[in-house]
Order: structure tokens, then C-alpha cells, then sequence
């Protein structure tokens, strides 16, 4: 029954959802904007799932005292501020709110929290990649044979003419890794965006049909 | 130590410091060279500047966080202050929860350099859960999937939004996207393809090479990749007389310029190394 129900209403919702694509008639407009009402009203209730998981996760972590519990004081405490901010002090600084979100000329405004804390860390954690990525770009990028030399040479040369320095080298530079990118390269996306699709039209429909219950959880697939 | 183990076991230390070193240095001592407009990107601009101040508004997407911030978000601010130097009217969005703070800070800051005022001239309408179901429901009726803005102001009272019922009015759309929901994943599919909208793209670099077909078939009408493409707009504003604000993208061009550099001189330093420790192994 665990099964069956899940199964049943999938196979239910796949198939109205396909047939109202094909059908222009007011009764599969209907279906279908009640629809998007009911996956917006799911996806909410997935937040709430989302918060539920966090809260547990890193309050076992604190209360064991495992590896890293720390992180996890920082994590639950900068949610549960950015919730109370949010939720008593509002989005709109001008808008009446329950909880004041300044004292004099310190802020903290939802707004001013966001842009002084997570925008630089946001930043901070993204822009350590450039060295990892030097690092393993050189490590990594050997020449050993004839296919690594080719796929080498067309890394230098898109990644010199996509910049302006290329232009400053050799001014046909960027028109070749333009040709690069137009030709060879989109010749390759096609192929495996054609395959990507008919793997997702394959593969909804086994979800579908019920031959494929991997997102049951634990089922047989 | 022999020359081709030296060269092919540099210390990641130094590697980093390097990096570091061209990375800062350009801001510095900029180069100044900007290269040329790319085709996609002086298609997006076309696109911004044919729209009539009269009819529909600009539709963009945030579809970013504070990570990818350095090449999408300068995208964001130019295109914004385009539109608003030709009284083109904005509604912005965004499908990424970590973004939705960048699009009130891009607002912020680039609608009183114009004198706009918010609800007749830009509208902020946020975030809303459920991705596909957010843009196929905009299909259908903005009013009824964005009931209220991001501030919780009722559509219907804001000016600007009076007749706009879905993309039917909306003559251009932009995702500035850095990955998944994005353009690619949920613009094209769903509103491009299954109702007619024309569509542009800001793309990182990394993503923007997975765009070309869609270029290529039209369903994109243009696109700004990575950082170079947010210069490049920055550069078409400035040129078309619509901004004289500091162009961050354009001088961020040089660091990268010099890193792209930096990184092909370390994969052959890495290949010297490898070929003479071949050869003695042989």
C-alpha cells in the first residue's frame, strides 16, 4: 500500500499532465492552472521539510558534541536570526513592522544583514577557486597522448581569445575560438543534448509506468 | 632536485601566491584593453534598446546567489540602468532564494541614479517556491502566481502592472542565471518554447558554452557570457551615452585576462616537466 498509492497518483498526475499538453480546451486549461497551484503549494511544504531536516541534523550534531558541532551553532543560530529578522521585521524597511530592525544608525535589517554577511561570504567561498582551480589545472592537464595534446591546445586557445588580451596577441584569436565554440563544441552539445532528452523522455516514462521506483526511496528500480 | 621534477612538482603554495599576484596586481596597474564586442552580447543590448518605453516591460530573472556575483551581477546593473535611461519599464524576479537580496540591492542602487519610482516605472516581485511551476504559471496569469510584490504590496494597486496580465505583454525577457534553475533549465524548455517569449541570457562563463545551441537556433536572442559579457554591455551603455558609473566588469577584465594567462603558462611549465621526467623514465 506504501507503494501502490504513490505509484497510483503518479501514474494519474503523468498522464493527465501529458494529455492536457496536447489538448487546447478550457476544461486542460483549467487542469492544468489548478495544477501549477498544487506544485506551488507542494513546493512550499518542502521548505518547511527543508527547515525540519536542518534543525535536526545540526541539533544532533551540537547535543553529541560531534566533529565540527561549532559549525553547526553557527548555522542554526544565523537561521533562526534571519528567520526572526524576516519574519517580525519585515522585507520593507519603510512598511510597519513588529520588531524594530535598527538602533540609531545600526542596522539590522533583513536587507543589510543579507548584503554584510552572506554577499562577502558568498563571495569569499567562490573566489578561493580560482587558486584551486590553477592548481589543479596545472596538476591534472598532462599532454600524454595525441587526444589530451588536441584538447589542450583548444583550452589555450579559447581561454587566451576569449579575453581581451587575446585580441591585443593576435587579433584573429578570438574569431578561432569564436569558430571553436560555434563549430566543434556545439556539434558535441547537440549530440548529448539529443541524447539528454530522449534519456528524460525514457526515463519519465518508466517513472510513469512504474518501472523505475528509485524515488520511492529504497525500492526495487 | 632535477629540472623536470622541479617543474612538475611546483609547491601549491607558491602556485596560490602566484595567482594571487595576478589576480591584484591588474587592479592596480590596469592594462586597459577591452577587445571586442562579441556577437551574442551586442545582440542582447539590440534587443534592450528596440523595446518601445510605450508597451510592455522588461522582464529579468535573477537566477543567482552572492557566488557567481562577480560576472552576473554587473550583467544585472547595466542592463538595469539601460532600461532606465530609455524609460523602459522593469519588472524583476527571481527564481533563486539565496539571490532574491541582490535584486533589491541592484534596484537600490541603480533607480535613483534615473529618479524611478518603484510601481510605475520598476517592479520588484521576488521569489516564489516551485520553479517550473512559477514560469508556466506566469504563462498563464502574473497576477495570480505573484498575487502580491516582494514588499506584499497587492499587484493590482501598483501602476505599472495595470494590463499586464502575462508574457503576451512582456516583449523581452533576461535570466541572468548561474546555473540550474536557470535559462537553460527552465526559460528555454518552458516559456521560450511553449509560449513564443523572446529570450536573452546572462550566462557565467563556465555555463555559457552549453548556450550556443540555443543561439544558434534562435531560441535565444542573445547572450552575455561570464564576466566578458558583462563588460561588454557595461562598454555598450557607456558608448550609447545611457551611463557614465564605474564599469567593475571592464576593470575585472584585466585580472582575468592575466589569470587566464598565469594558468596556461603553469599547465606548460606542468607539460616541460612531464616531458623530460618521460623521457628519463624511458
Amino acid at each position: 500500500m506504501k507503494q501502490t498509492i504513490p505509484r497510483l497518483l503518479c501514474l494519474v498526475a503523468g498522464l493527465v499532465m501529458i494529455v492536457q499538453f496536447f489538448i487546447p480546451h478550457s476544461i486542460s486549461e483549467t487542469v492544468f492552472a489548478e495544477s501549477l497551484r498544487w506544485v506551488r503549494i507542494i513546493s512550499a511544504f518542502a521548505l518547511v521539510l527543508g527547515v525540519r531536516s536542518i534543525v535536526f541534523h545540526h541539533g544532533t550534531k551540537v547535543r553529541r558534541k560531534s566533529s565540527g558541532w561549532g559549525y553547526s551553532v553557527v548555522t542554526l543560530v544565523g537561521m533562526i536570526v534571519m528567520a526572526v529578522v524576516g519574519l517580525l521585521g519585515g522585507v520593507d524597511p519603510n512598511a510597519p513592522k513588529l520588531i524594530p530592525t535598527s538602533i540609531g544608525t545600526f542596522s539590522f535589517h533583513m536587507q543589510t544583514l543579507y548584503e554584510n554577511l552572506m554577499v562577502p561570504l558568498g563571495a569569499t567561498m567562490f573566489a578561493t577557486l580560482a587558486f584551486y582551480m590553477a592548481s589543479a589545472a596545472y596538476r591534472a592537464f598532462r599532454a600524454r597522448n595525441k587526444e589530451a595534446t588536441l584538447l589542450l591546445i583548444a583550452a589555450f586557445v579559447v581561454m587566451i581569445g576569449m579575453v581581451p588580451i587575446g585580441s591585443a596577441i593576435w587579433p584573429k584569436l578570438p574569431d578561432v575560438a569564436q569558430w571553436l565554440l560555434d563549430v566543434p563544441s556545439m556539434a558535441a552539445k547537440r549530440g548529448i543534448l539529443f541524447g539528454v532528452a530522449l534519456g528524460i523522455i525514457g526515463t519519465s516514462l518508466k517513472i510513469i509506468l512504474g518501472i523505475e521506483r528509485g524515488w520511492l526511496g529504497g525500492g526495487r528500480s | 632536485m632535477r629540472l623536470g621534477e622541479a617543474l612538475s612538482k611546483i609547491d601549491r603554495r607558491i602556485v596560490f601566491a602566484f595567482m594571487a599576484l595576478v589576480v591584484i596586481v591588474p587592479f592596480f596597474l590596469p592594462l586597459g584593453i577591452l577587445g571586442r564586442v562579441s556577437r551574442p552580447a551586442q545582440q542582447v543590448f539590440d534587443a534592450v534598446e528596440e523595446l518601445d518605453p510605450n508597451e510592455g516591460p522588461l522582464l529579468m530573472s535573477v537566477d543567482f546567489d552572492p557566488q557567481s556575483m562577480p560576472e552576473l551581477y554587473p550583467m544585472l546593473t547595466s542592463v538595469l540602468r539601460h532600461a532606465f535611461a530609455r524609460d523602459v519599464r522593469v519588472v524583476l524576479m527571481g527564481l533563486w532564494v539565496t539571490g532574491v537580496g541582490l535584486g533589491e540591492q541592484a534596484l537600490n542602487e541603480v533607480a535613483p541614479e534615473y529618479d524611478k519610482v518603484y510601481g510605475e516605472d520598476y517592479v520588484y516581485l521576488g521569489w516564489k517556491p516551485g520553479f517550473a511551476a512559477v514560469v508556466l504559471g506566469m504563462g498563464k496569469s502574473i497576477p495570480e502566481t505573484f498575487p502580491t510584490d516582494h514588499y506584499g504590496t497587492p499587484l493590482e494597486s501598483l501602476p505599472m502592472m495595470q494590463g499586464i496580465r502575462n508574457f503576451n505583454q512582456v516583449p523581452f525577457a533576461i535570466s541572468l542565471s548561474a546555473g540550474d534553475p536557470g535559462a537553460l533549465t527552465l526559460w528555454i524548455p518552458y516559456v521560450q518554447s511553449r509560449f513564443g517569449q523572446k529570450l536573452g541570457a546572462g550566462m557565467t562563463a563556465v555555463s555559457a558554452a552549453d548556450a550556443y545551441p540555443y543561439l544558434q537556433s534562435g531560441q535565444l536572442t542573445g547572450m552575455l557570457g561570464g564576466m566578458k559579457g558583462a563588460a561588454e554591455y557595461e562598454y555598450l551603455v557607456q558608448q550609447a551615452g545611457y551611463s557614465t558609473a564605474a564599469m567593475p566588469a571592464v576593470q575585472a577584465m584585466d585580472s582575468q585576462s592575466m589569470a587566464h594567462l598565469a594558468i596556461i603558462l603553469l599547465i606548460l611549465l606542468g607539460n616541460i616537466g612531464f616531458v623530460l621526467t618521460r623521457k628519463r623514465r624511458q
